[in-house]
């Protein structure tokens, strides 16, 4: 599903050059629920870009299905994002002249090819499987966070990805809000085999799933 | 269905970030606005003096021919208008008499021929005087002019054959003369020590000479202004526009039996239309021109206010990138705000300017017309992409990681 064959990522400033990523080789199978923790600054987001195809490495191979990215045009990475990736970020990143419907319904906007589902109809069935259906038509600014990331995992996984990519989906959140978020990723995990990489610094979080990749200096240093 | 759905989702996205910010979206619209209101504008004025002068030239009458001594109208006269007469002419000149009205009436084309005498000289009525034009004419005058009476009648064939004493007035000559203009009629005028009764007074033409001119029979000046029963030029009318170039051929070829080809010259309405139009067309491309480079600058503004947004919304960017939009659907989305803001502009100067041009219309004919339209939307239309190209381009362009980092 997910390989990554020596991948850095270094970047350069000025004289300095820093490693954010330092030659980590990796596979996630399909159905996997892993997460990647380790302390700030040590190259989660890092690495989770580079998987998600937002970043390319500066060295080493990304291989999504078997195919090696850094052979597909922007276009068709774009196209890859769409249909087989979904994020979930730290701070939401809703869009805000949009309501939570409009949000999730984005994605499918993109989609060149035919929808081979009701974009409206699987919007509601999500909003409405996440306790949100009554804050459908609310701009992301007048609901709460938990309610936001909720939006967020809605629109994640409205295209039918086989990957979420999570970035720290808890970090704004209180506990409460943040385990009902967790409890749904697993959820996912187990319901609908979807592959899940969590990002936390949080070892209680990283407890919770399967399988943990623990970072550290942009390094793997266990898997 | 899909292209429907995605232009919609665009414009509708486009009005979601003009809403939240009315006042800028206001501002750089207006921009356009007064750059398409000025265009239209100006193209409208320069379209009602055409208008205007047209008006002028068809109440002599669309299809007349002048035949006259010397180079025609290059060669002297006022620059007033069409129907100027010779009397600012110099030089050598022959003069026309009933000979030549005579042969050119044998011409089948032609339906009215009208010798004329012109004369600009003091004109007395009672108590009053004024400086006025005598145009010693025949009966057919009025038909060729489509003349309209304001008071009384106009003269007959047998006031020609009586040589009678009568005149009919131009308007402003007998308001001048008399009060009234409509007073005229009835009353009495002395020209060149001849006692004149007025049986008419005509309508206002517009035209100076016509509205300042006594008109009696031509025979009338036989008596002492025009012993030698001459005439500076004469008028010829025909029914069909389609006749007017043969009848001027047949005119040129009869007078040429009796004087030399740089003698005389004829001269047709349409010509002096076209030359007219010919003007009018340069005017208005110098018009346009002036007015396009506001229409510069309001596209200068949209492509600013394009920059700052992209700017602004690196995040949107960013996270449209991670959701599956192409380079292209960030391309085509920035550039179809600056198209719908840049029409939204246009729309706006247009209905403007048909109000403002409606509103003067009443003293002015003014008008809109097809490349006015043109020019609001297709102009503005294409200001949207211009202008909005570069700025689209760059969000297009920006690093998904970049974008989606940006705070
Ligand atoms: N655009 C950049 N330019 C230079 N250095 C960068 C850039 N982005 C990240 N870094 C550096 O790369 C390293 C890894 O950053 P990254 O954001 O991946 O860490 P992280 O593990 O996600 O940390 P956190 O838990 O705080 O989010 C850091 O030292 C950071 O300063
Ligand atoms: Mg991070």
């Amino acid at each position: 599903m997910i390989k990554l064959k020596n991948v850095s990522k270094t970047y350069f400033l000025g004289e300095e050059k820093v490693k954010a990523v330092d030659n980590v080789s990796l596979e996630i199978k399909k159905g996997e629920y892993v997460s990647i923790v380790g302390p700030s600054g040590c190259g989660k987001s890092t690495l989770m870009y580079t998987i998600g195809l937002l970043d390319t490495p500066t060295s080493g191979s990304v291989y999504i299905d078997g195919q090696d990215v850094s052979k597909l045009t922007d276009e068709e990475l774009s196209h890859l994002r769409n249909q087989k990736i979904g994020f979930v970020f730290q701070s939401f990143n809703l869009i805000n002249k949009f309501t939570a419907l409009e949000n999730v319904l984005l994605p499918t906007k993109y989609l060149k090819d035919k929808l081979d589902f009701d974009p409206q109809e699987r919007a509601e069935e999500l909003l409405k499987q996440f306790g949100i259906w009554d804050r459908k038509d609310f701009f992301p600014n007048k609901i709460s966070g938990g309610q936001q990331q909720r939006v967020a995992v809605a629109r994640a996984l409205i295209m039918k990805p086989s990957i979420i990519l999570a970035d720290e989906p808890t970090g704004n959140l209180d506990t409460k809000a943040g385990h009902e978020i967790l409890d749904l990723l697993s959820d996912l995990n187990k319901k609908l085999n979807v592959t899940i990489v969590l990002i936390t610094h949080e070892m209680d979080i990283a407890k919770r799933t399967k399988r943990k990749i623990v970072m550290k200096d942009g390094q793997v240093i266990s898997k | 269905m899909k292209l429907r759905n995605g232009t919609y989702h665009l414009i509708k996205s486009a009005i979601a970030d003009f809403k939240r910010n009315k006042i800028r979206t206001f501002l750089t619209s207006l921009g356009i606005t007064i750059g398409v209101m000025s265009v239209v504008m100006l193209i409208a004025l320069g379209l009602g003096l055409k208008n205007y002068i047209s008006e002028q030239f068809e109440g002599l009458g669309a299809n007349l021919i002048m035949v006259m001594g010397g180079s025609g109208l290059g060669g002297g006269g006022d620059e007033g208008g069409g129907f100027s007469g010779p009397a600012g002419m110099f030089g050598s000149v022959i003069e026309f008499d009933e000979r030549d009205v005579s042969s050119l009436r044998r011409i089948q084309e032609i339906e009215y021929v009208v010798p004329t005498y012109f004369k600009s000289l003091s004109i007395e009525a009672e108590d009053n005087e004024e400086t006025g034009y005598v145009m010693g004419v025949n009966e057919e005058f009025f038909g060729l002019m489509n003349s309209e009476m304001l008071e009384g009648n106009v003269f007959d064939k047998s006031d020609l054959q009586g040589r009678t004493k009568v005149a009919v007035l131009g308007h402003n000559l007998s308001e001048n003369l008399f009060g009234e203009a409509g007073d005229g009629a009835g009353r009495t005028i002395r020209v060149d020590n001849m006692r004149l009764k007025v049986i008419g007074v005509l309508e206002k033409t517009g035209d100076r000479e016509m509205d300042k001119a006594a008109v009696i029979p031509y025979t009338t000046t036989f008596a002492s202004l025009n012993p030698d029963k001459t005439f500076w030029s004469i008028y010829l009318g025909v029914t069909s526009e389609d006749d007017v170039e043969t009848a001027s051929e047949k005119a040129e070829e009869t007078l040429l039996k009796r004087y030399k080809e740089d003698e005389f010259s004829i001269t047709e309405q349409s010509e002096i239309l076209s030359t007219v139009n010919q003007i009018f067309a340069v005017l208005n491309a110098i018009l346009v021109a002036i007015g396009s480079i506001s229409l510069l600058v309001g596209g200068i503004g949209i492509m600013n206010i394009m920059y700052a947004t992209v700017t602004e919304r690196t995040k949107e960017i960013g996270i449209r990138r991670a959701i599956g939009a192409t380079k292209k659907d960030i391309l085509v989305q920035f550039l179809a705000e600056s198209v719908v803001l840049s029409t939204l502009g246009g729309l706006v100067g247009l209905l403007l300017s048909v109000l403002i041009v409606m509103a003067i219309r009443i003293f002015f004919p003014a008008a809109i017309n097809t490349l006015a339209v043109v020019i609001a939307f297709g102009v503005s239309g294409f200001i949207g992409v211009f202008f909005g190209v570069f700025p689209a381009k760059r969000a297009a362009d920006l690093p998904p990681i970049v974008a989606i980092k940006y705070e």
